[in-house]
Formats: C-alpha cells, sequence, structure tokens
C-alpha cells in the first residue's frame, strides 16, 4: 500500500462509527422465515407502454376472515406523462428549497392539470400533489392536509392537491401532526430533558402555541409517536420517565403519570379516553404499559421482544405498534394491551421506507412496500387488502396513510419512475368498518 | 412460511421458539458465534456502503440470510466472512442498480468544522460519506473491501467477480476522485476520532 492508501485506510477505520445496534440470529432468522413466506413480487404490468397487450391484469383484493372475500378489478396501463409535461420531483430541495418566509405566503409546488394516475391504479390511486414529504408525517383534518417536508410542515388544500401553506419545520422524531380544534399540534423539539410542541392555525399555520414539556430523566431513543391526543381534547407526550398531559387551551402540563422506570418511548390513548397506553422498556424489548386514566392505575403490563420504539396506536379493540427492522418489520395488534395475545397483522416495508399504522376514519391503515391494509379497530383484523405492485421490480411505498371525506390519502414513493408525493386512494367499501 | 398470527402470540412469550417452526433449516453450528463477534464489522462496513444505518442492516441481514443455509460448506472452507461480504457487495452494487436514492449531485460538500468542535465527529462522518457518494459504485465498494475491510486485491476482485487489474484501476480512479473531494485530505491526515 502507498502512503495515501494507509492514510485512507486509517480514516475509514478513525471515522466510521459504531453501529447504533446489531444484527443478531434472530433478525437473520426473521428475514428468513419471511423471505421464505413471501410470494414472487408480482409484475402485474408492462409499463412505459411498450407492449400494451399485457397492459390489464388485476388486483385480488383479500377481504379479511370477518369480511369474507371481495375481489376489485383495476386496469393496468402505462404511466401517464408527468403532470403539465415537468419533470419527475426529485427531492424536496430541488423542488422548495426556499422555505416559506411566512404561513401565509403559498409554496409554488403544486402540480398542474390531472391527477397522475399510480400503482397501476390499485385502489385508483392518483398522485394529487408531487413533491418529497418525510415518512409518517402525513395527517389530516376537514379539507386539508398537514406533512413534513424537508423545509417544513406543509397544508395541502384536498380539493386542488396545492400546497397552500408552508412554515419552516423539521420534524425531530417520527412523529404525524397532531390536529385538535384548529389547531395542529407538532412535536418541535425532542432531545435531551427538553420536549416542544408548537402548535399552529389549521387553515394559517401562524404560530399559535408553544408549550415546554421538560422530559423528566431525559427523552428516549429511539422514540416514534411520542405525542397523543385524547377525546377530552388533552395532549399526551412521551416525556422521559413520565406521560405528561397537556392541556392546549392552558398551553402547559397539567398532570403527569411517572413510571417506575424506563423511559417512554411511545405513547397512545384509546378512542374513548378510558385507557392510554405506554410503550418502554430496555432496547430490544418493549414493555407496554395501560393505566385507566379514571383513576390513574396500571391496569396492565405485558413485555414482547421488540426492535424500535413500538410506534403505539390506539383503537376501540386494543393497541397496534410495528416492530422489527428492514424486510423483518411488521406491524402488530394487541387485544386490550395485552402483548401476550398480540399477533401479526401485515408485513412491513423494509429498505429504510416505514410500515405504521394509522386510525383514521373508522379504520385502521397499514401501509408498506407490499401490501396496503385497512383493518378493522376492533379485532385487528383485515377488512380490505391490496398488493402493492412494483415498478421494473423496485418497490413502490405507500406510508402513514389517512382517510378524510371517503377517500384514503397516503404518502406515495416510487424510485424508479422518481415519483414521490401524496396519493389519494378510494378504498373498497369494506374498508368502512 | 409466514408466521400465523397465533404463532405470532407465542413468539411474544418465547420468540426464538417459534420461529423454528419453518422451514429453513436449522441454525447452523457457530453461526451465531460469527454473528456476534462480526456483524459490527459488517454494520460498519454497509454503512460506509450505503451510507445510513437502516440500509446497512438490511445489508448484512440480507447476506447472513443467504449465508444461513450454506454456513457448513463455508466454515470448511474456512471463508464465511469473504462470503459474507461477497454477498453485500453484490447485493448493494445490484440495489444502486435498480434504486434510485434521491441524490443530487452539489458542487459544495458541508464545510468542516474545527476539530475541536464538538460537532466535529459528525461532520466528518458526513464529509466521508459525501465524498464516498461521488464514487461510483464498483469503485466504492472497492474503497470498503480493500481498505475498511482490508481484503487484499485478490480476496476483493473475487468477491466482485472481477480481475485484480479492474481492482487497481477502481482503487486508483476512486482515490483520485477521494482526493478533489473538499476536506477529506484533511481528514486524512488530522484525527477526528470515531
Amino acid at each position: 500500500m502507498t502512503t495515501e492508501e494507509r492514510q485512507l485506510a486509517d480514516m475509514l477505520h478513525r471515522i466510521t462509527p459504531e453501529p447504533p445496534r446489531q444484527v443478531t440470529v434472530e433478525d437473520v432468522a426473521f428475514r428468513l422465515a419471511s423471505d421464505a413466506g413471501k410470494e414472487p413480487r408480482r409484475r402485474l404490468t408492462s409499463r412505459r407502454g411498450w407492449a400494451p397487450a399485457l397492459a390489464a391484469a388485476s388486483i385480488v383484493v383479500i377481504a379479511g376472515a370477518s369480511a369474507g372475500l371481495a375481489t376489485a378489478l383495476t386496469s393496468h396501463s402505462s404511466h401517464n406523462p408527468a403532470p403539465g409535461g415537468g419533470a419527475p420531483v426529485s427531492s424536496a430541495s430541488s423542488q422548495n428549497s426556499s422555505p416559506a418566509p411566512s404561513p401565509a405566503s403559498p409554496a409554488q409546488t403544486a402540480p398542474a392539470g390531472t391527477p397522475l394516475r399510480i400503482a397501476d391504479g390499485m385502489w385508483d390511486a392518483k398522485l394529487i400533489t408531487r413533491q418529497s414529504f418525510t415518512q409518517g408525517t402525513l395527517a389530516g383534518s376537514g379539507n386539508s392536509l398537514y406533512v413534513a417536508s424537508a423545509d417544513g410542515l406543509d397544508r395541502i388544500d384536498l380539493a386542488s392537491g396545492r400546497i397552500v401553506q408552508s412554515v419552516p419545520y423539521s420534524p425531530p422524531i417520527p412523529q404525524r401532526p397532531v390536529v385538535i380544534g384548529n389547531t395542529v399540534w407538532v412535536v418541535w423539539s425532542y432531545s435531551g430533558g427538553d420536549i416542544i410542541l408548537r402548535g399552529y392555525d389549521s387553515t394559517t399555520l401562524a404560530q399559535v402555541a408553544s408549550v415546554p414539556v421538560p422530559a423528566i430523566g431525559g427523552v428516549a431513543s429511539p422514540a416514534a409517536g411520542v405525542l397523543a391526543a385524547g377525546p377530552d381534547g388533552k395532549l399526551y407526550v412521551a416525556a422521559g420517565d413520565s406521560v405528561a398531559t397537556v392541556d392546549p387551551a392552558a398551553g402547559r402540563v397539567t398532570h403527569r403519570i411517572s413510571l417506575a422506570g424506563g423511559r417512554v418511548s411511545s405513547v397512545a390513548v384509546a378512542p374513548d379516553g378510558s385507557r392510554l397506553y405506554v410503550g418502554t422498556g430496555p432496547a430490544g424489548s418493549l414493555r407496554l404499559l395501560v393505566y385507566d386514566l379514571a383513576t390513574g392505575n396500571q391496569a396492565l403490563s405485558s413485555q414482547m421482544s421488540l426492535n424500535g420504539a413500538g410506534n403505539l396506536v390506539a383503537t376501540s379493540g386494543g393497541v397496534w405498534g410495528t416492530t422489527g427492522i428492514g424486510m423483518s418489520e411488521w406491524v402488530w395488534f394487541a387485544p386490550g394491551g395485552d402483548l401476550t395475545r398480540s399477533f401479526r397483522v401485515s408485513q412491513g416495508a423494509g429498505a429504510g421506507l416505514d410500515s405504521l399504522p394509522t386510525s383514521s376514519g373508522g379504520a385502521v391503515w397499514i401501509g408498506g412496500t407490499h401490501e396496503l391494509v385497512c383493518a378493522s379497530p376492533a379485532t385487528g383484523k383485515a377488512m380490505a387488502r391490496t398488493i402493492i405492485p412494483a415498478d421494473h421490480s423496485i418497490v413502490e411505498h405507500f406510508g402513514s396513510v389517512t382517510a378524510l371525506g371517503g377517500r384514503a390519502y397516503a404518502l406515495y414513493q416510487d424510485d424508479a419512475a422518481h415519483l414521490s408525493g401524496v396519493a389519494s386512494l378510494t378504498p373498497p367499501r369494506a374498508c368502512s368498518g | 412460511m409466514r408466521l400465523r398470527a397465533e404463532e405470532f402470540g407465542q413468539a411474544c412469550r418465547g420468540v426464538t421458539e417459534v420461529l423454528l417452526v419453518d422451514d429453513r433449516p436449522p441454525e447452523p453450528d457457530g453461526f451465531r458465534d460469527f454473528v456476534e463477534a462480526r456483524s459490527g464489522a459488517l454494520l460498519r462496513s454497509g454503512w460506509l456502503l450505503t451510507g445510513d444505518w437502516p440500509s446497512a442492516e438490511d445489508l448484512v441481514q440480507t447476506a447472513l440470510a443467504a449465508a444461513w443455509p450454506r454456513w457448513a460448506t463455508l466454515t470448511r472452507q474456512d471463508a464465511p466472512e469473504l462470503y459474507v461480504r461477497k454477498i453485500m457487495v453484490n447485493t448493494f452494487l445490484r440495489w444502486r442498480q435498480r434504486r434510485w436514492n434521491g441524490e443530487i449531485a452539489t458542487g459544495r460538500l458541508p464545510e468542516l468544522k474545527a476539530y475541536g468542535d464538538a460537532f466535529a465527529q459528525i461532520d466528518a462522518r458526513q464529509a466521508l460519506i459525501a465524498a464516498l457518494d461521488r464514487l461510483p459504485p464498483r469503485q466504492r465498494a472497492v474503497v470498503v473491501l480493500r481498505y475498511f475491510a482490508d481484503q487484499t486485491e485478490t480476496q476483493t476482485a473475487a468477491a466482485m467477480g472481477c480481475s485484480v487489474g479492474a481492482v487497481k484501476a477502481h482503487a486508483s480512479k476512486a482515490l483520485a476522485r477521494l482526493r478533489e473531494a473538499p476536506g477529506l485530505a484533511e481528514l486524512m491526515t488530522g484525527g477526528v476520532a470515531s
């Protein structure tokens, strides 16, 4: 080796960091089990229009056991050209490189023309907004969607698909915005002992509140899904060794539930406000604590082996979460918040993409790169599912689904076609619950 | 074979037992020791190849899953790590052929802070990954195998399925490109620890 080569080798060894976690035999076993059960990815269509004879196929929508079997047929054809004939969106910075200086100034990022048909038209999928957004950050209310991009928090008008407001914001952790009344709440800062929540007007995105939430003992890492809204209009925040209750009207912490040990990595509130679900535990496992919110007493505790923060979502029948990493990721449902009764609901995403459950419009939605599922919030059973096609064998991704006005909206990514943005979907009637 | 719902329920109580209900071969002798001993180094190589930890884990898991059924043969040949690294590199090259990574060519890389800066480590890592991002995939793979995994030119050529001459050419071109990367020469002669 020459001197320069030795210097390069020394530098690589010196600067390359230690990994945050090790790969275990169990990870590899999950991968093997997962890969063995994976059916070959179906090429549902021949894209780019060179073989029209192959451009018709069907997607089988398999309803869950409780809902019977339903079949939906969609036609497949080549990708339409980009709306307006523009170049594909490559990244947020290429489209939205200058942060919006004022919450009232619309960003010039939305497409013009007819929405682009995507993913072979599964569930009538159309791209209504072309822009790179941060995974897992889409939420909706009224006639608006709220989502984080590389540069800010954006409000998208549902009717036009245009980004009509934007304010500077960078999500510190995976967290959907939470909408309460006319205020959109986001986690602005989440590190060390300091958490800051910010509230924005749901129409103008003008900042209306900033609430510091001290994290006792420091925040958990990893953490995801640390902010939840209760039916009482309160916010629940994973705050170190405690869960803090924030009264948005008062703009301060009004109550805390302290844990005996372990930092809270995720939190969720039952839709009826009766139960608080708290995820904690040492690395590599999740301890799920269930609190009776009326009395403040702990009602249940169970534990499972888990990679990640849990990403809890509460519904009437129990709690949902995500475990695993990479291609071994999947979503589980624990009836009544009891992990010993939990079962797997859907295959995850992999390749750095997420598969997080969301509860919206009377169903639980689970995206990913394999399939899109709507499941019963009461039983955890799939009510309908559809295969997400691949584009030239490269995965397409739907995530962070939110339902509004009979339609569903999801963040979409197709690396092969350099497409990303917000997709609108028309799910089958079974997804209405 | 997919895990059934009830099996996953059992998995919550004892996760490893349930995994053995499928039809994959049983865990081979010595596999666990290897994973425990070498996954850190493999992950670091994966990070240099991909630039982020989730992709690095994906890469290492893929390679180890491929090695699992062949483990007895690999250990007889005394070369399990070489094989795993070969799978990693080939998987990485395949991904780079197929995936668009959202990279945007920029004329200016992040400036390095002073070494005494508390953020110097992070800056150094970012500068390193930015410099590696400038390399074509095969040059990047040669850099990782030759200069981080300390493989010989012959071993690198075997892993990449090319000639020793091609490895030398890739290494030479990679060094030339890295030489031009802003801040990297300073890192190569400087002293920011990981």
